[in-house]
């Protein structure tokens, strides 16, 4: 195997791992840059992993599943919208009882769907490409949600800073009360962003359970939600710096396993915050150079420093 | 302000209210829940293809062969939620509880305590009380026979294990798979991946696309469950061990075979004993010698002679050959047992090295 072969392994089995924190933080991306923070994702991303097994279990098709994931995302995501634009509750508390809720509900409608079979995504078969020492592995980790995410990623990206709309949410996140002298409504973009972040979280879980993992296991995200929300503020709430962040962490954390595969005898308690310390390392490192609040909505910054 | 509390705690409210009742689920199979007698309890779903399955057949198997009624809660969190899961089933009538998880053995005794006409019969601990006993096996002996069939069939000579934490209990399996690969084909390697959880379905499947990556063609686990890790290794085109319980279904052609759990045989013991008052609060344990554990069905890979050989050391185990035999060495070579010589119950039970051939850490 040569180093670049190596090299080219650990990029790819970390974009896998990385393939459903990306879709979570570029979901939390968008709500935090219209000014609401939204804990529940954990809650979400396992309601979307739930939905999205059940309904391809039932129907046998993975497509179906990812939709029903979105779909379960959105849903679980108008609570926090709910509690938090009509009845005022604060951001955190509303966040963790999404959080909590998503994940009872789902290990509880969850309970016949463990321990059944679903196909996922057939491998399609690329013939003798699919034994290229370079192109092979490629083909092999591109699945369609890993696909997915990355032009998710993309169109994100050119949604925030290209358009209209992505204009007019940042203005949100940076100030309501001027976005609303402007004539547009601060709550419905706040909506319009939790439910977008809901439909990202659920896509994310769903692309657990329906593809990289195709089995459903209550609790199975083990707080990779938290991840993503710790990861935005790592990706400086820009939809361009999502894709290296989650790759950061995907990529330290297929490390620590591939280099226990390889042999290394490092402690695994000691490898397993690997990847957590190094996004602090990279966080603190970030911050130490920017010297400011480093990228984070003004709106959203007023809800860390202000008490009511 | 207090229109802000409010709502928030309206919020958790509502959110506690349904967790509470989102964890919990009762079936009694047959009849209403008093005509009822004997109660399980899981920490997850019975149907997970793992520990939590395993034991559910065990209650199958008794309402099949002894006619008895069950009730089984599933999911049910190792706390005060419990004590609330017996405290219900006895007031439904149930004389008899299988609290089959860990983490259930202090609020077990607590409840038995209380209730000195119900008997508890619990899994994997070593505590007692008048009215609760234990019960648990080996299943060593099983893990050296399911690596026979990895040994004989792996191409590439490189086998892999994928575990939650380097604790005695996974030691001892890892070297007792180890040791039944090395009899078939003494140059095999072993890799063994720590995941640091019991259930963690992505970095299970992770692990296993990377020991594929690296050549290993026979992968087997112990993990909560065993359906991801077999899923993946289907996928990948490699061949799987299992463990708990037979997952052959989930890896039609790379199954080879797996240690697996046979509660029945205990379980209908522990309550023939109880219904003609012979009962005594005891340890119960045993091995593939009470036929407690057993060897999962063989997959289409393993060649008729390897099945051949692996009976014949299933028949040498059951009529009492030791598997702690040395000469056994550690990872570094220093001797752990010296030829003829066996560990002891408690060196067993203490392990804390991994022998030699595998690759991995053990701290």
């Amino acid at each position: 195997m040569t180093i670049l072969e190596l090299l080219l392994g650990i990029l790819l089995s970390g974009l896998r791992s990385a393939t459903p924190l990306l879709q979570v933080l570029l979901g939390e991306t968008i709500t935090e840059r219209a000014g609401v923070v939204n804990l529940g994702v954990e809650g979400q991303m396992l309601s979307g992993a739930c939905a999205g097994f059940a309904v391809a279990a039932a129907s046998g098709n993975p497509w179906a599943g990812l939709l029903a994931g979105v779909l379960a995302g959105m849903l679980l995501s108008s609570v926090h919208a709910f509690l938090v634009l009509v009845a005022g509750a604060n951001m955190f508390a509303s966040g963790v009882a999404v959080w909590l809720l998503g994940g009872g509900l789902s290990a509880f409608f969850g309970i016949p769907y463990v321990g059944r079979r679903i196909d996922g995504f057939a491998s399609p078969d690329f013939g003798g490409a699919a034994k290229l020492p370079l192109l092979g592995p490629i083909l092999r980790v591109a699945t369609p949600s890993v696909l997915i995410a990355l032009s998710t990623w993309v169109l994100c990206s050119l949604f925030l800073y290209r358009t209209r709309a992505g204009l007019r949410l940042r203005a949100v996140g940076e100030s309501a009360e001027s976005a609303s002298t402007l004539g547009i409504s601060p709550t419905k973009v706040r909506w319009a962003a939790i439910l977008a972040g809901g439909a990202l979280s659920g896509l994310g879980g769903a692309s657990l359970s329906v593809d990289l993992v195709r089995n459903w296991v209550e609790w199975m995200t083990a707080g990779r939600g938290l991840v993503a929300v710790g990861l935005v503020i790592v990706a400086r709430w820009n939809p361009w710096y999502a894709l290296p962040a989650a790759l950061l962490f995907g990529v330290v954390e297929s490390l620590t396993l591939r280099l226990q595969a390889l042999g290394v005898t490092i402690s695994p308690y000691l490898l397993s915050t690997l990847p957590y310390l190094v996004c602090l390392g990279v966080l603190v490192w970030g911050s130490a150079r920017a010297r400011s609040k480093g990228g984070m909505p003004r709106d959203l910054a007023q809800v860390f420093s202000k008490t009511e | 302000m207090i229109r802000r509390i409010l709502s928030t705690s309206i919020a958790l409210a509502a959110a506690a209210v349904l967790l509470s009742g989102c964890d919990k689920k009762e079936v009694s199979k047959t009849g209403g829940a008093d005509s009822a007698k004997v109660g399980f309890i899981y920490v997850g779903p019975r149907t997970d293809y793992g520990y939590n399955y395993a034991m559910d057949q065990g209650r199958l198997a008794m309402e099949k062969d002894m006619g008895i009624k069950t009730v089984y809660f599933e999911n049910i969190p190792e706390n005060a939620e419990v004590e609330r899961v017996m405290e219900r089933m006895i007031g439904d009538g149930i004389k008899i509880i299988f609290a089959t998880s860990y983490g259930y053995l202090d609020p077990a005794l607590e409840v038995a305590a209380k209730h000195p006409d119900v008997i508890f019969m619990h899994g994997g601990g070593f505590k007692l009380a008048p009215n609760l006993g234990t019960f648990f096996a080996d299943i060593d002996e099983v893990e050296y026979l399911s690596g026979m069939a990895a040994g004989a069939c792996t191409k590439t000579g490189k086998l892999g294990f994928i575990a939650a934490h380097p604790i005695p209990q996974t030691l001892r399996n890892i070297n007792a798979f180890t040791r039944g690969a090395q009899s078939m084909n003494p140059k095999v390697s072993m890799n063994v991946v720590w995941t640091g959880s019991w259930s963690d379905p992505t970095k299970e499947a992770e692990a296993a696309n990377t020991l594929a990556d690296q050549g290993i063609d026979v992968l087997t686990m112990h993990v909560d469950g065993p359906i991801t890790i077999a899923q993946t290794a289907e996928k990948r085109g490699i061949m799987v061990c299992g463990y708990h319980a037979d997952a052959s279904q989930f890896a039609p052609k790379g199954w080879l075979t797996g240690a697996a759990w046979n509660w029945a045989p205990l379980m209908e013991k522990i309550v023939k004993s109880i219904q003609d008052s012979t009962w005594k609060s005891a340890n119960l344990r045993g091995n593939i010698r009470d036929g407690y554990v057993k060897l999962a069905s063989f997959g289409p890979a393993v060649p008729d002679p390897v099945k051949t050989e692996i009976d014949s050391v299933e028949k040498a185990f059951v009529a009492g050959t030791p598997l702690w035999i040395g000469p056994i060495a550690a990872q570094d070579g220093s001797v752990k047992a010296k030829a003829g010589d066996t560990l002891t119950r408690a060196q067993i039970e203490s392990m804390d090295f991994l022998v030699k051939g595998v690759i991995g850490s053990v701290k």
